[in-house]
């Protein structure tokens, strides 16, 4: 795994408009990266990315089997109390689900090592599977990467099978629903409900703040029609808070990600992993946290950080590392301190996409810190053979 | 190449994409759906007389096995009309009674305008308060839809054609979407 630099392609900017990618730069701050991208040998992606991602998922599948039985779990993955049948019951009646990433510390030899899953609403989406697609054809036909590299992503054909697959079981009227005002989540249910139009899935766009409650307990739509299947890119645990949250279990709305997704979104279901699978090379150890004081060698994750808002760190040598963040009550876990890899002063984050149960490819986010946060940058990457004569650790 | 790719191999947008549809060589699939009382009905709408003949066979041929069934014929005719049902036999030598194939319903995938290979069709009928309906073929809506129990009312197991989805009165709005985020709520 190596970070090479490169030319950019010199008209991206006019690419990313004409499909859409608003979000590329953020803030002034640039999102999307293209001035570098990382290298991976085939072994590396198959060996040490694919597999244990499709091993891990199928792990925490059984995980949500022990937990949706147990009470104990549930209190300490702080699942409210009002919702725990009813998220067991969607697991056992095997609501449809579409997609999750797992994010791992990868540096090219070693083992991946799980960082957390992002299984209830994980973006990132669009720039991993379509617009970086675009970029490696491109790179290729410009002569820019080694003729015969590939990528490991094949996301959005998985995305739009995926759909296809669970269409009949999508209730109507369908919905992708995200906050207003978030161009990042509006590009990624745009993208999303486009895989899925293009698997024959008639569907809408709607904010989240539009959706609508009826006298008699149900969600509406803009044009007050029950919504009868809503994919919507808002955390489950945030939904159960909200006002709305409590008509949830009652009101015949199938949720995409389903419910059952809440128990593998909260960083909760790494001790839970640890504990059923101890040693295993991709996880790192974990335990809930008791409080007091971080020891060396630690990192503190609330249960429902996102984006690394939250995160304590204590390194090995005593230093503290803290990010701050809306997560600041609640309870939390601690997971054994495993760095990032640092590539030329930057620290890259690979998130592993599985999709409809099959690992199909990554996207990297690159920050200059040891935490990835949302300030991190979206980097390319490539398979590139080392047949060459180019040695790829 | 002789190892296969981990790549998709096509990769396009059909809305999100202000490129026009033709230069980015994706296939443009929906579906065609109608509903029809006769083949001429759908020939004229479809301009495909082979899929519309096949779709009426399969339709009555699929009829009597996936129509409601009464135990009699007064409750099968408060639900779908006088002279609209018929009796039937299972052939196991049971009788119960159906209403009669009023039309039937067609679904083609459509690329780039052009009807694909293979279509689904369903008997449809039209009951008494003019709601077309056809079985429900979707396993969320319950069971029943095909053969095998005697069912008497309504019939949980047909769904409406037109799928004009239910509507109730909205009485608020705004009660999710407020938590604070940073910048968005993906993770």
């Amino acid at each position: 795994m190596r970070r090479i630099a490169c030319a950019e392609r010199p008209d991206w900017r006019a690419k990313a408009a004409a499909c859409g990618f608003g979000f590329h730069t953020i803030d002034d701050a640039p999102y999307w990266d293209e001035s570098a991208y990382y290298a991976f040998s085939l072994r590396g992606i198959e060996d040490d990315i694919e597999a244990p991602s499709e091993e891990l998922h199928a792990m925490a599948l059984d995980m949500v089997e022990r937990i949706v039985g147990s009470e104990r779990h549930m209190q300490q993955l702080a699942i409210p109390e009002p919702y725990r049948d009813w998220i067991a019951h969607s697991w056992r009646q095997r609501d449809p689900h579409l997609y999750g990433r797992l994010d791992f510390a990868y540096d090219g030899t070693g083992p991946a090592k799980l960082y957390e899953l992002n299984y209830d609403t994980p973006t990132s989406l669009f720039e991993a599977a379509f617009f970086q697609w675009q970029w490696l054809e491109d790179q290729l036909a410009r002569g820019v990467l080694p003729a015969g590299s590939d990528q490991f992503n094949s996301i959005q054909e998985s995305l739009v099978e995926a759909f296809g697959t669970i269409a009949r079981g999508i209730a109507r009227p369908f919905h992708f629903a995200a906050v207003r005002d978030s161009a990042e989540d509006q590009g990624t249910v745009a993208y999303l409900r486009d895989c899925a139009l293009q698997a024959g899935i008639d569907c809408g766009l709607l904010a989240i703040e539009d959706i609508g409650i009826s006298a008699d307990g149900r969600y509406t739509d803009l044009d007050d029609r029950v919504i009868g299947g809503l994919f919507k890119l808002y955390p489950l645990e945030d939904m159960f808070r909200e006002s709305f949250g409590a008509y949830l279990p009652r009101a015949g709305l199938q949720l995409i990600e389903p419910p059952w997704k809440a128990l593998l979104s909260n960083k909760g279901i790494l001790p839970l992993l640890w504990e059923a699978h101890p040693g295993h090379p991709n996880l790192l150890p974990a335990e809930f946290d008791a409080g007091g004081a971080l020891p060396r060698g630690w990192v503190r994750k609330p249960l429902h950080s996102r984006e690394g808002a939250n995160i304590a760190m204590r390194l090995p040598d005593g230093r503290e590392l803290r990010t701050d963040g809306p997560y600041r009550d609640g309870p939390c876990i601690r997971q054994a301190c495993h760095p990032l890899p640092a590539f030329d002063g930057h620290y890259p984050l690979v998130g592993s996409w599985v999709v409809g149960d099959r690992a199909c490819g990554i996207g990297i986010r690159e920050d200059d810190s040891l935490v990835t946060q949302d300030s991190a940058r979206f980097v390319p990457h490539a398979i590139v053979e080392a047949a060459r004569g180019v040695l790829i650790a | 190449m002789s190892l296969p790719m981990k790549r998709s191999r096509t990769a396009a947008l059909l809305l999100m994409s202000t490129a026009p549809l033709l230069l980015t060589a994706c296939d443009r699939n929906e579906s065609r759906e109608g509903l029809y009382t006769s083949v001429e009905a759908c020939v004229a709408q479809t301009n495909d007389s082979d899929t519309c003949r096949q779709a009426f066979a399969k339709a009555e041929q699929d009829a009597v096995a996936s129509a409601p069934r009464f135990a009699n014929r007064e409750e099968c005719e408060a639900n779908y009309g006088k002279d609209k049902c018929a009796e039937r036999n299972d052939g196991a030598n049971h009788s119960f009674f159906g209403p009669l194939m009023t039309g039937f319903f067609l679904s083609q995938m459509m690329r780039n305008g052009v009807a694909a290979n293979g279509f689904s069709s369903a008997p449809a009928f039209r009951d008494r308060w003019n709601d077309w309906r056809r079985p429900a073929d979707d396993r969320r809506s319950g069971s029943g839809a095909y053969g095998g129990v005697y069912r008497s009312g309504t019939g949980t197991a047909m769904v409406p054609i037109t799928a004009a989805p239910d509507r109730a009165v909205t009485t608020s709005r705004g009660g999710f979407g407020r938590s604070s985020g940073s910048r968005g709520f993906g993770s």
